[in-house]
């Protein structure tokens, strides 16, 4: 890792952040969608739910198809040929928007949270929670990115995202069969065992959204491997 | 500091290309004149089995960005030496920094790219078409840049399909063949020109055209047709309104016969009409240039040593 490098490249992707509407966007759906269901509410308390429905939503509109689309177009246009000597400098890429991207998500999240009010995540075990789901958001981002070619080819990767891993809470209130096979999947998924984690004071929930950071990982890891030895 | 070699062992046995062996030393503009069928050849060959890295000026760049972010990004990137307004002047980018990239002119986005190329830190440099369709400003600064290269020891490889480019860039200039690489700046003028005699052309100036042969028609061309002749493999090529037409005869003899029409000898590759010169091109590097108002706006090589000659020919001194 070359500390330079990742400054520059995270210099250069804030100014093109800052000028790219389609990405300017993205940060302010969670807002947007905050200001509306408090709208909605009457002042009544939320739900433990419906905060991580709106961490779901800052965490795959903004991270992982934040990152998506930059890594994508970097591809598309061939900007980045010239620039990787070695798999070093793509880490060194990596790195640089993955900073870029946090720094965005943490503004977006932090803005929207504080509009539905975020006391119920104010201890030491959802701060994790949410950091271990930042990663995975992330991982998966930086994966998919690695091996997409061009930003239409993104949007089709965004939506199985978002709608499996973002709006997981929302497959709750669609009125399925409570021990069917669909929702006992969906219950093990990242942004449930968040939620569980407030309904029970055990860790498992914990360990098992960390199995997923792993399997995202792993995910990244596989695609950079093709990506660095297919050129 | 080390040569750089292209030799048969990068070449690996690539049947499209004649075995050639080029040393370029450290230092040393090299130009490569070549059709684009080979010129792509070798740039294949030169990617995939030296590992080299080739500017072609195809990859992208940061179109909704400034130019001056741009530049900083690729400077902080390449850990460059040179200080960043420093680059920006070397490049004539100053007046375009605040500009995003994507209404910026072509010209100005290739000096981007020339500043790109400079600051990569990558030896030796090996560039494809790097003037190609460029204006006036934008060849200077690329001859200012090379100068710069020059200065540090730099090897670089240029290849282009215009002859023209070749000598003007090219410290030393080759020919890429069919039948392997030859230096392009050949001295058949001195020597076996002298002897061929002047009476047979007075006889004929009257009436007087040039024959060129093209498959089993002999085309006849009125000299005041031509633009210019230039010199591939010994034999004079007529270059008519876009079009070329090998003829049998040397330079040296088509001097000789197109004197009395206003030709002239402006450099050993090259005899011009002096009545279709547009304009006189003044380089950087002291060297010069002649546009012919023809439809392609062609340029040709001036030497250094007619500049004088030309100047007086047009009075003006």
């Amino acid at each position: 890792m070359n500390i330079q490098r990742i400054s520059a490249i995270f210099e250069k992707d804030i100014k093109d952040f800052m000028k790219n509407m389609m990405l300017l966007m993205m940060p302010l759906i969670p807002i947007v969608l905050a200001l509306l269901y408090k709208q909605m509410s009457n002042g009544e308390e939320f739900p433990i739910y419906f905060l991580y429905l709106n961490v779901g939503i800052a965490y795959s509109s903004v991270t992982s198809t934040c990152m998506m689309t930059m890594m994508a177009e970097e591809n598309e246009k061939k900007t980045l040929r010239g620039l990787i000597q070695s798999p070093a400098s793509m880490v060194d890429i990596l790195v640089g928007k993955s900073l870029v991207v946090g720094l965005i998500t943490f503004v977006s999240l932090t803005v929207s949270l504080a509009i539905i009010g975020s006391d119920p995540l104010l201890n030491g075990k959802a701060i994790l929670a949410l950091i271990l789901l930042f990663l995975f958001f992330l991982f998966l981002g930086i994966g998919i990115g690695l091996f997409s070619k061009s930003i239409s080819a993104t949007s089709a990767y965004t939506m199985p995202v978002m709608l499996l891993f973002g709006f997981t809470p929302i497959l709750g209130s669609l009125q399925l069969d409570e021990d069917g096979i669909i929702m006992t999947i969906t219950d093990t998924f990242p942004i449930m065992q968040a939620i569980e984690l407030h309904e029970k004071s055990s860790w498992v929930p914990l360990g098992i959204i960390a199995g997923w950071v792993l399997a995202a990982a792993l995910f990244m890891y596989i695609c950079f491997k093709k990506t660095m030895t297919d050129d | 500091m080390t040569h750089f070699t292209i030799n048969e062992e990068i070449m690996n046995s690539n049947d499209s290309l004649p075995p050639f062996t080029l040393l370029i030393e450290d230092g040393d503009t090299t130009a490569v004149y070549s059709d684009t069928e080979m010129q792509d050849e070798l740039v294949k060959v030169l990617r995939n089995n030296g590992r080299f890295t080739v500017f072609d000026q195809q990859e992208g760049l940061y179109q909704r960005i400034s130019v001056a972010a741009n530049i900083a990004f690729f400077h902080k990137w390449f850990h460059c030496e040179t200080p960043l307004p420093e680059i920006l002047v070397l490049f004539e980018l100053q007046n375009c920094a605040k500009k995003p990239l994507h209404k910026c002119t072509e010209s100005e986005v290739r000096r981007i790219y020339y500043a790109k190329y400079f600051m990569s830190g990558v030896r030796p440099l090996i560039f494809h078409e790097p003037v190609h369709g460029a204006d006036i400003r934008t060849i200077n600064t690329f001859l200012h840049m090379l100068q710069k290269l020059k200065n540090s020891q730099i090897p670089v490889l240029i290849l282009v399909s215009n002859m023209e480019h070749a000598l003007l860039l090219g410290d030393i200039a080759y020919k890429l063949g069919g039948n392997g690489i030859q230096s392009l700046v050949v001295d058949e003028e001195d020597s076996s020109v002298e002897e061929s005699t002047t009476p047979r052309a007075v006889t004929t100036t009257h009436f007087f055209k040039i024959p060129a042969k093209v498959d089993d028609k002999v085309i006849l061309f009125d000299p005041l047709e031509i633009d210019y002749i230039e010199s591939q493999d010994g034999k004079a090529m007529i270059m008519v309104n876009d079009s070329s037409y090998m003829l049998d005869s040397t330079l040296g003899e088509m001097e000789k016969k197109l004197e009395v029409y206003g030709f002239y000898r402006c450099h050993r590759s090259y005899i011009v009409n002096l009545q279709k010169v547009r304009e006189i091109i003044t380089w950087s590097k002291n060297a010069y240039s002649l546009r012919i108002d023809n439809n392609a706006q062609s340029t040709i090589p001036l030497s250094r040593t007619k500049i004088q000659d030309i100047q007086e020919k047009f009075s003006l001194k």
